[in-house]
């Protein structure tokens, strides 16, 4: 069962000051923690340039602390180089990874200054004949994975039996694959995926090499790395460990790249809705959330995360409840069959975690407005360690 | 001291110090930068590529302007596709038998920025009397006119880009329809070495629209690497078979002083290279 984490009410003030400041639903993200979080991937996986994965918080605030600190990024859209663009970032240091491509998109993407793209197909590979002198192609292969949350080369990437193949036609077109990249999966529960994707990967560079063809110079290894929702997760040192080592084995003419999204800014990311709707029914507590399944909590349904909760009250007692989305529709639940102390109509719900993959994917159902982001400059100080949530002996109310 | 580092290709590029940035306009999906820098005076950048600077505009130019107007020998009407920077305007002007410029441009923020900063591709062109400035597409332009014109000069940026249009089958028709009898296009045609598609498809839409038609090369520095190439497209063939004698007699006569125009290589800057001649599909310079 999940266990939402009851916060003494008197360490709720800062976050009910915000609430009434901003309105909720808000997503607060603190840009402090994400610097936190790149310079931590940075130093566990050293030497490698971390490209931020913007899909997973698209927000031109985030793109400017991370530019800050050097990351480059990778998109998958027209609509996200554009967020580029206002956010002034050099496309030198973008990279296109959407396998699948319009011709437009392409253009697009060149005329932005943007010059690398990932292919892992035929089809897509002739789509860059007429730019073929302008380009670089990571050839993208597939590695599934029964360990990550999300598998993400199902869809996606070139067997790494079929690659020879397509590494030889791109040469006949005169079409140059600079290098080899993998998404194994994200939220990764071993680094094993990896490791093995790295290995293999080696062996198609070396071969290529061998063959007198154009070195590959480039590995990208994706994203990912994995952070704690419901359960503990490995440090990202002890994660990375084992891929750092067989990052190694490369020949020293490869540069190692990777797609961080999700690292660099869930642990960043914290929801705050409130209550607005209260009822009893068939023996338990209804609340009525602010946002839900269709907003914020929507990486519930498309990210399979459950991300902590929180709320502030004192009493010790807990009541069989039910956290529950705005919207009409019955899937629009947050949390079900959860112990809860009794909760009244304004009060706030908490979620942690929430930086990736939330207000990303959140949908206009029932033409309620998005969540607001606010981003801020680290915690109050007094505010950054909450106390973990005592376990109270959770007692049924009698009926 | 900041570096601009040109975004055209993958593997290979230009890179310029910024001595001075002088002008920054990120707006309309586009950006556009004109700075200065020590080697090559002020440069002027549109998404990451190099467009035009002051050191080597006249080469550029002088090639885009004066071989199709001494060719054609008699040119009285001229219409500029593009070419918001002035410079092409700037040598038609140097013309005296021209009695009418024509000029369509997209975007009259770039002739702003460009009187401003880059004074001296213009020289006070844009106020000579016989300047008709149009503010419009130019494949629009041309589609609509009823007007017509013995020479069409397109000064465009690359085919990724604004330009697109202008490298379009239904542009090049459409300027064959405005063409007088004895009429020539001009076109940009991009560095062939690096953009060998960009002429082949080029070649291709004008075979099947005009009579004669052919590249011309020029080497521009800053359109790094090697010749670049104008394309060349008329129903009067004789326009690319005068010879050296006539070409030197018309450059006299026009009283025009260039700094890398001369009759001969006006001559020799239609042999081409084998392969660009392979991917033009033609089996030599001379005849065909
Ligand atoms: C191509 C690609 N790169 C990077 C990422 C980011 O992955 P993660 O958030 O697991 O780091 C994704 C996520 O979907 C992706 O599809």
């Amino acid at each position: 069962m999940r266990r939402v984490e009851a916060i003494h009410p008197g360490r709720g003030n800062y976050f009910r000051d915000l609430a009434r400041i901003h309105g909720t639903p808000v997503l607060l993200v603190d840009s402090q923690k994400i610097r936190h979080q790149y310079l931590a991937l940075k130093a566990a996986l050293p030497g490698v340039k971390l490209y931020y994965a913007i899909k997973a918080l698209p927000h031109r605030q985030v793109i400017s602390v991370l530019a800050g600190l050097g990351a480059g990024f990778e998109i998958a859209s027209s609509g996200e180089l554009e967020l580029l663009r206002q956010v002034r970032i050099n496309p030198r240091s973008t990279i296109h990874t959407h396998p699948i491509k319009r011709d437009r998109d392409i253009r697009q993407a060149l005329r932005f200054g943007c010059t690398t793209f990932v292919i892992d197909n035929t089809e897509e590979l002739l789509k860059f004949i007429p730019y073929k002198h302008r380009i670089g192609l990571m050839l993208r292969l597939s590695f599934r994975s029964d360990d990550a949350v999300v598998d993400l080369s199902r869809k996606f990437g070139c067997p790494p039996e079929d690659a020879p193949e397509l590494i030889r036609l791109a040469a006949r077109l005169g079409i140059h694959i600079k290098g080899l990249s993998f998404h194994v999966g994200s939220q990764c529960r071993t680094p094993d995926m990896h490791v093995h994707a790295v290995n293999v990967c080696n062996q198609i560079i070396r071969q290529t090499h061998d063959l007198g063809a154009a070195p590959m110079s480039l590995l990208d290894i994706g994203g990912g790395f994995p952070v704690g929702y419901d359960r503990q997760v490995p440090s990202i040192e002890t994660f990375t460990a084992p891929i750092t080592q067989t990052l190694k084995q490369l020949p020293l003419h490869v540069t190692v790249a990777a797609e961080p999204g999700r690292f660099l800014v869930a642990p960043a990311g914290t929801a705050l809705v409130s209550v607005i709707g209260k009822a009893w029914r068939e023996g338990r507590f209804w609340y009525y959330l602010d946002d839900g399944i269709y907003g914020l909590f929507s990486g519930q349904v498309f990210d399979h995360a459950r991300y902590p909760l929180a709320v502030f009250s004192a009493t010790g007692r807990r009541y069989p409840g039910v956290l529950a989305g705005p919207t009409c529709d019955s899937i629009d639940v947050i949390a079900e069959n959860v112990m809860l102390p009794e909760l009244h109509i304004g009060d706030i719900v908490l979620g942690r975690q929430m930086g990736a993959y939330t207000i990303a994917s959140a949908t206009g159902f029932n033409s309620l407005p998005p969540a607001k982001v606010v981003i801020l400059d680290g915690w109050r100080p007094d505010e950054t360690r909450l106390a973990p949530a005592r376990t109270m002996p959770a007692k049924p109310r009698p009926a | 001291m900041n570096r601009f580092a040109e975004t055209l290709y993958d593997s290979y590029g230009q890179e310029f110090r910024v001595d001075e940035l002088l002008y920054e306009d990120k707006t309309d999906h586009q950006h556009l930068v004109i700075f200065h820098n020590a080697a090559f005076g002020r440069v002027m950048a549109l998404d990451g590529v190099i467009q035009t600077t002051e050191k080597d505009e006249f080469i550029y130019h002088e090639m885009l302007v004066h071989v199709p107007l001494i060719a054609h020998g008699g040119a009285g009407r001229v219409l500029i596709i593009g070419g918001g920077d002035g410079a092409a305007l700037r040598e038609v002007a140097k013309h005296r038998q021209v009695d009418e410029i024509v000029m369509v441009e997209i975007d009259s923020g770039v002739i702003d920025v460009c009187r401003k900063y880059l004074p001296g591709h213009s020289a006070g062109a844009f106020d000579d009397p016989r300047l008709e400035l149009v503010i419009e597409d130019g494949l629009e332009y041309v589609t609509r006119t009823d007007a017509k014109f013995d020479v069409i000069i397109t000064d465009s940026t690359d085919p990724i880009g604004p330009g697109e249009s202008l490298f379009g089958e239904r542009f090049y028709r459409a300027c064959h329809g405005r063409l007088l009898p004895g009429g020539v296009l001009a076109t940009q045609n991009g560095v062939c070495f690096m953009q060998l598609e960009e002429a082949a498809a080029t070649a291709r839409r004008f075979r099947s629209i005009y009579t004669d038609w052919h590249f011309y090369s020029a080497a521009v520095p800053t359109y790094v690497g090697g010749i670049m190439v104008f394309g060349w497209a008329s129903d009067d063939p004789q326009l690319r078979r005068l010879t050296r004698a006539e070409i030197g007699r018309r450059y006299l006569q026009s009283g025009i002083e260039t700094r890398y125009y001369t009759p001969e290589i006006h001559r020799a800057a239609f042999a081409l290279p084998r392969y660009l001649l392979e991917a033009i599909g033609k089996a030599c310079n001379a005849a065909c």
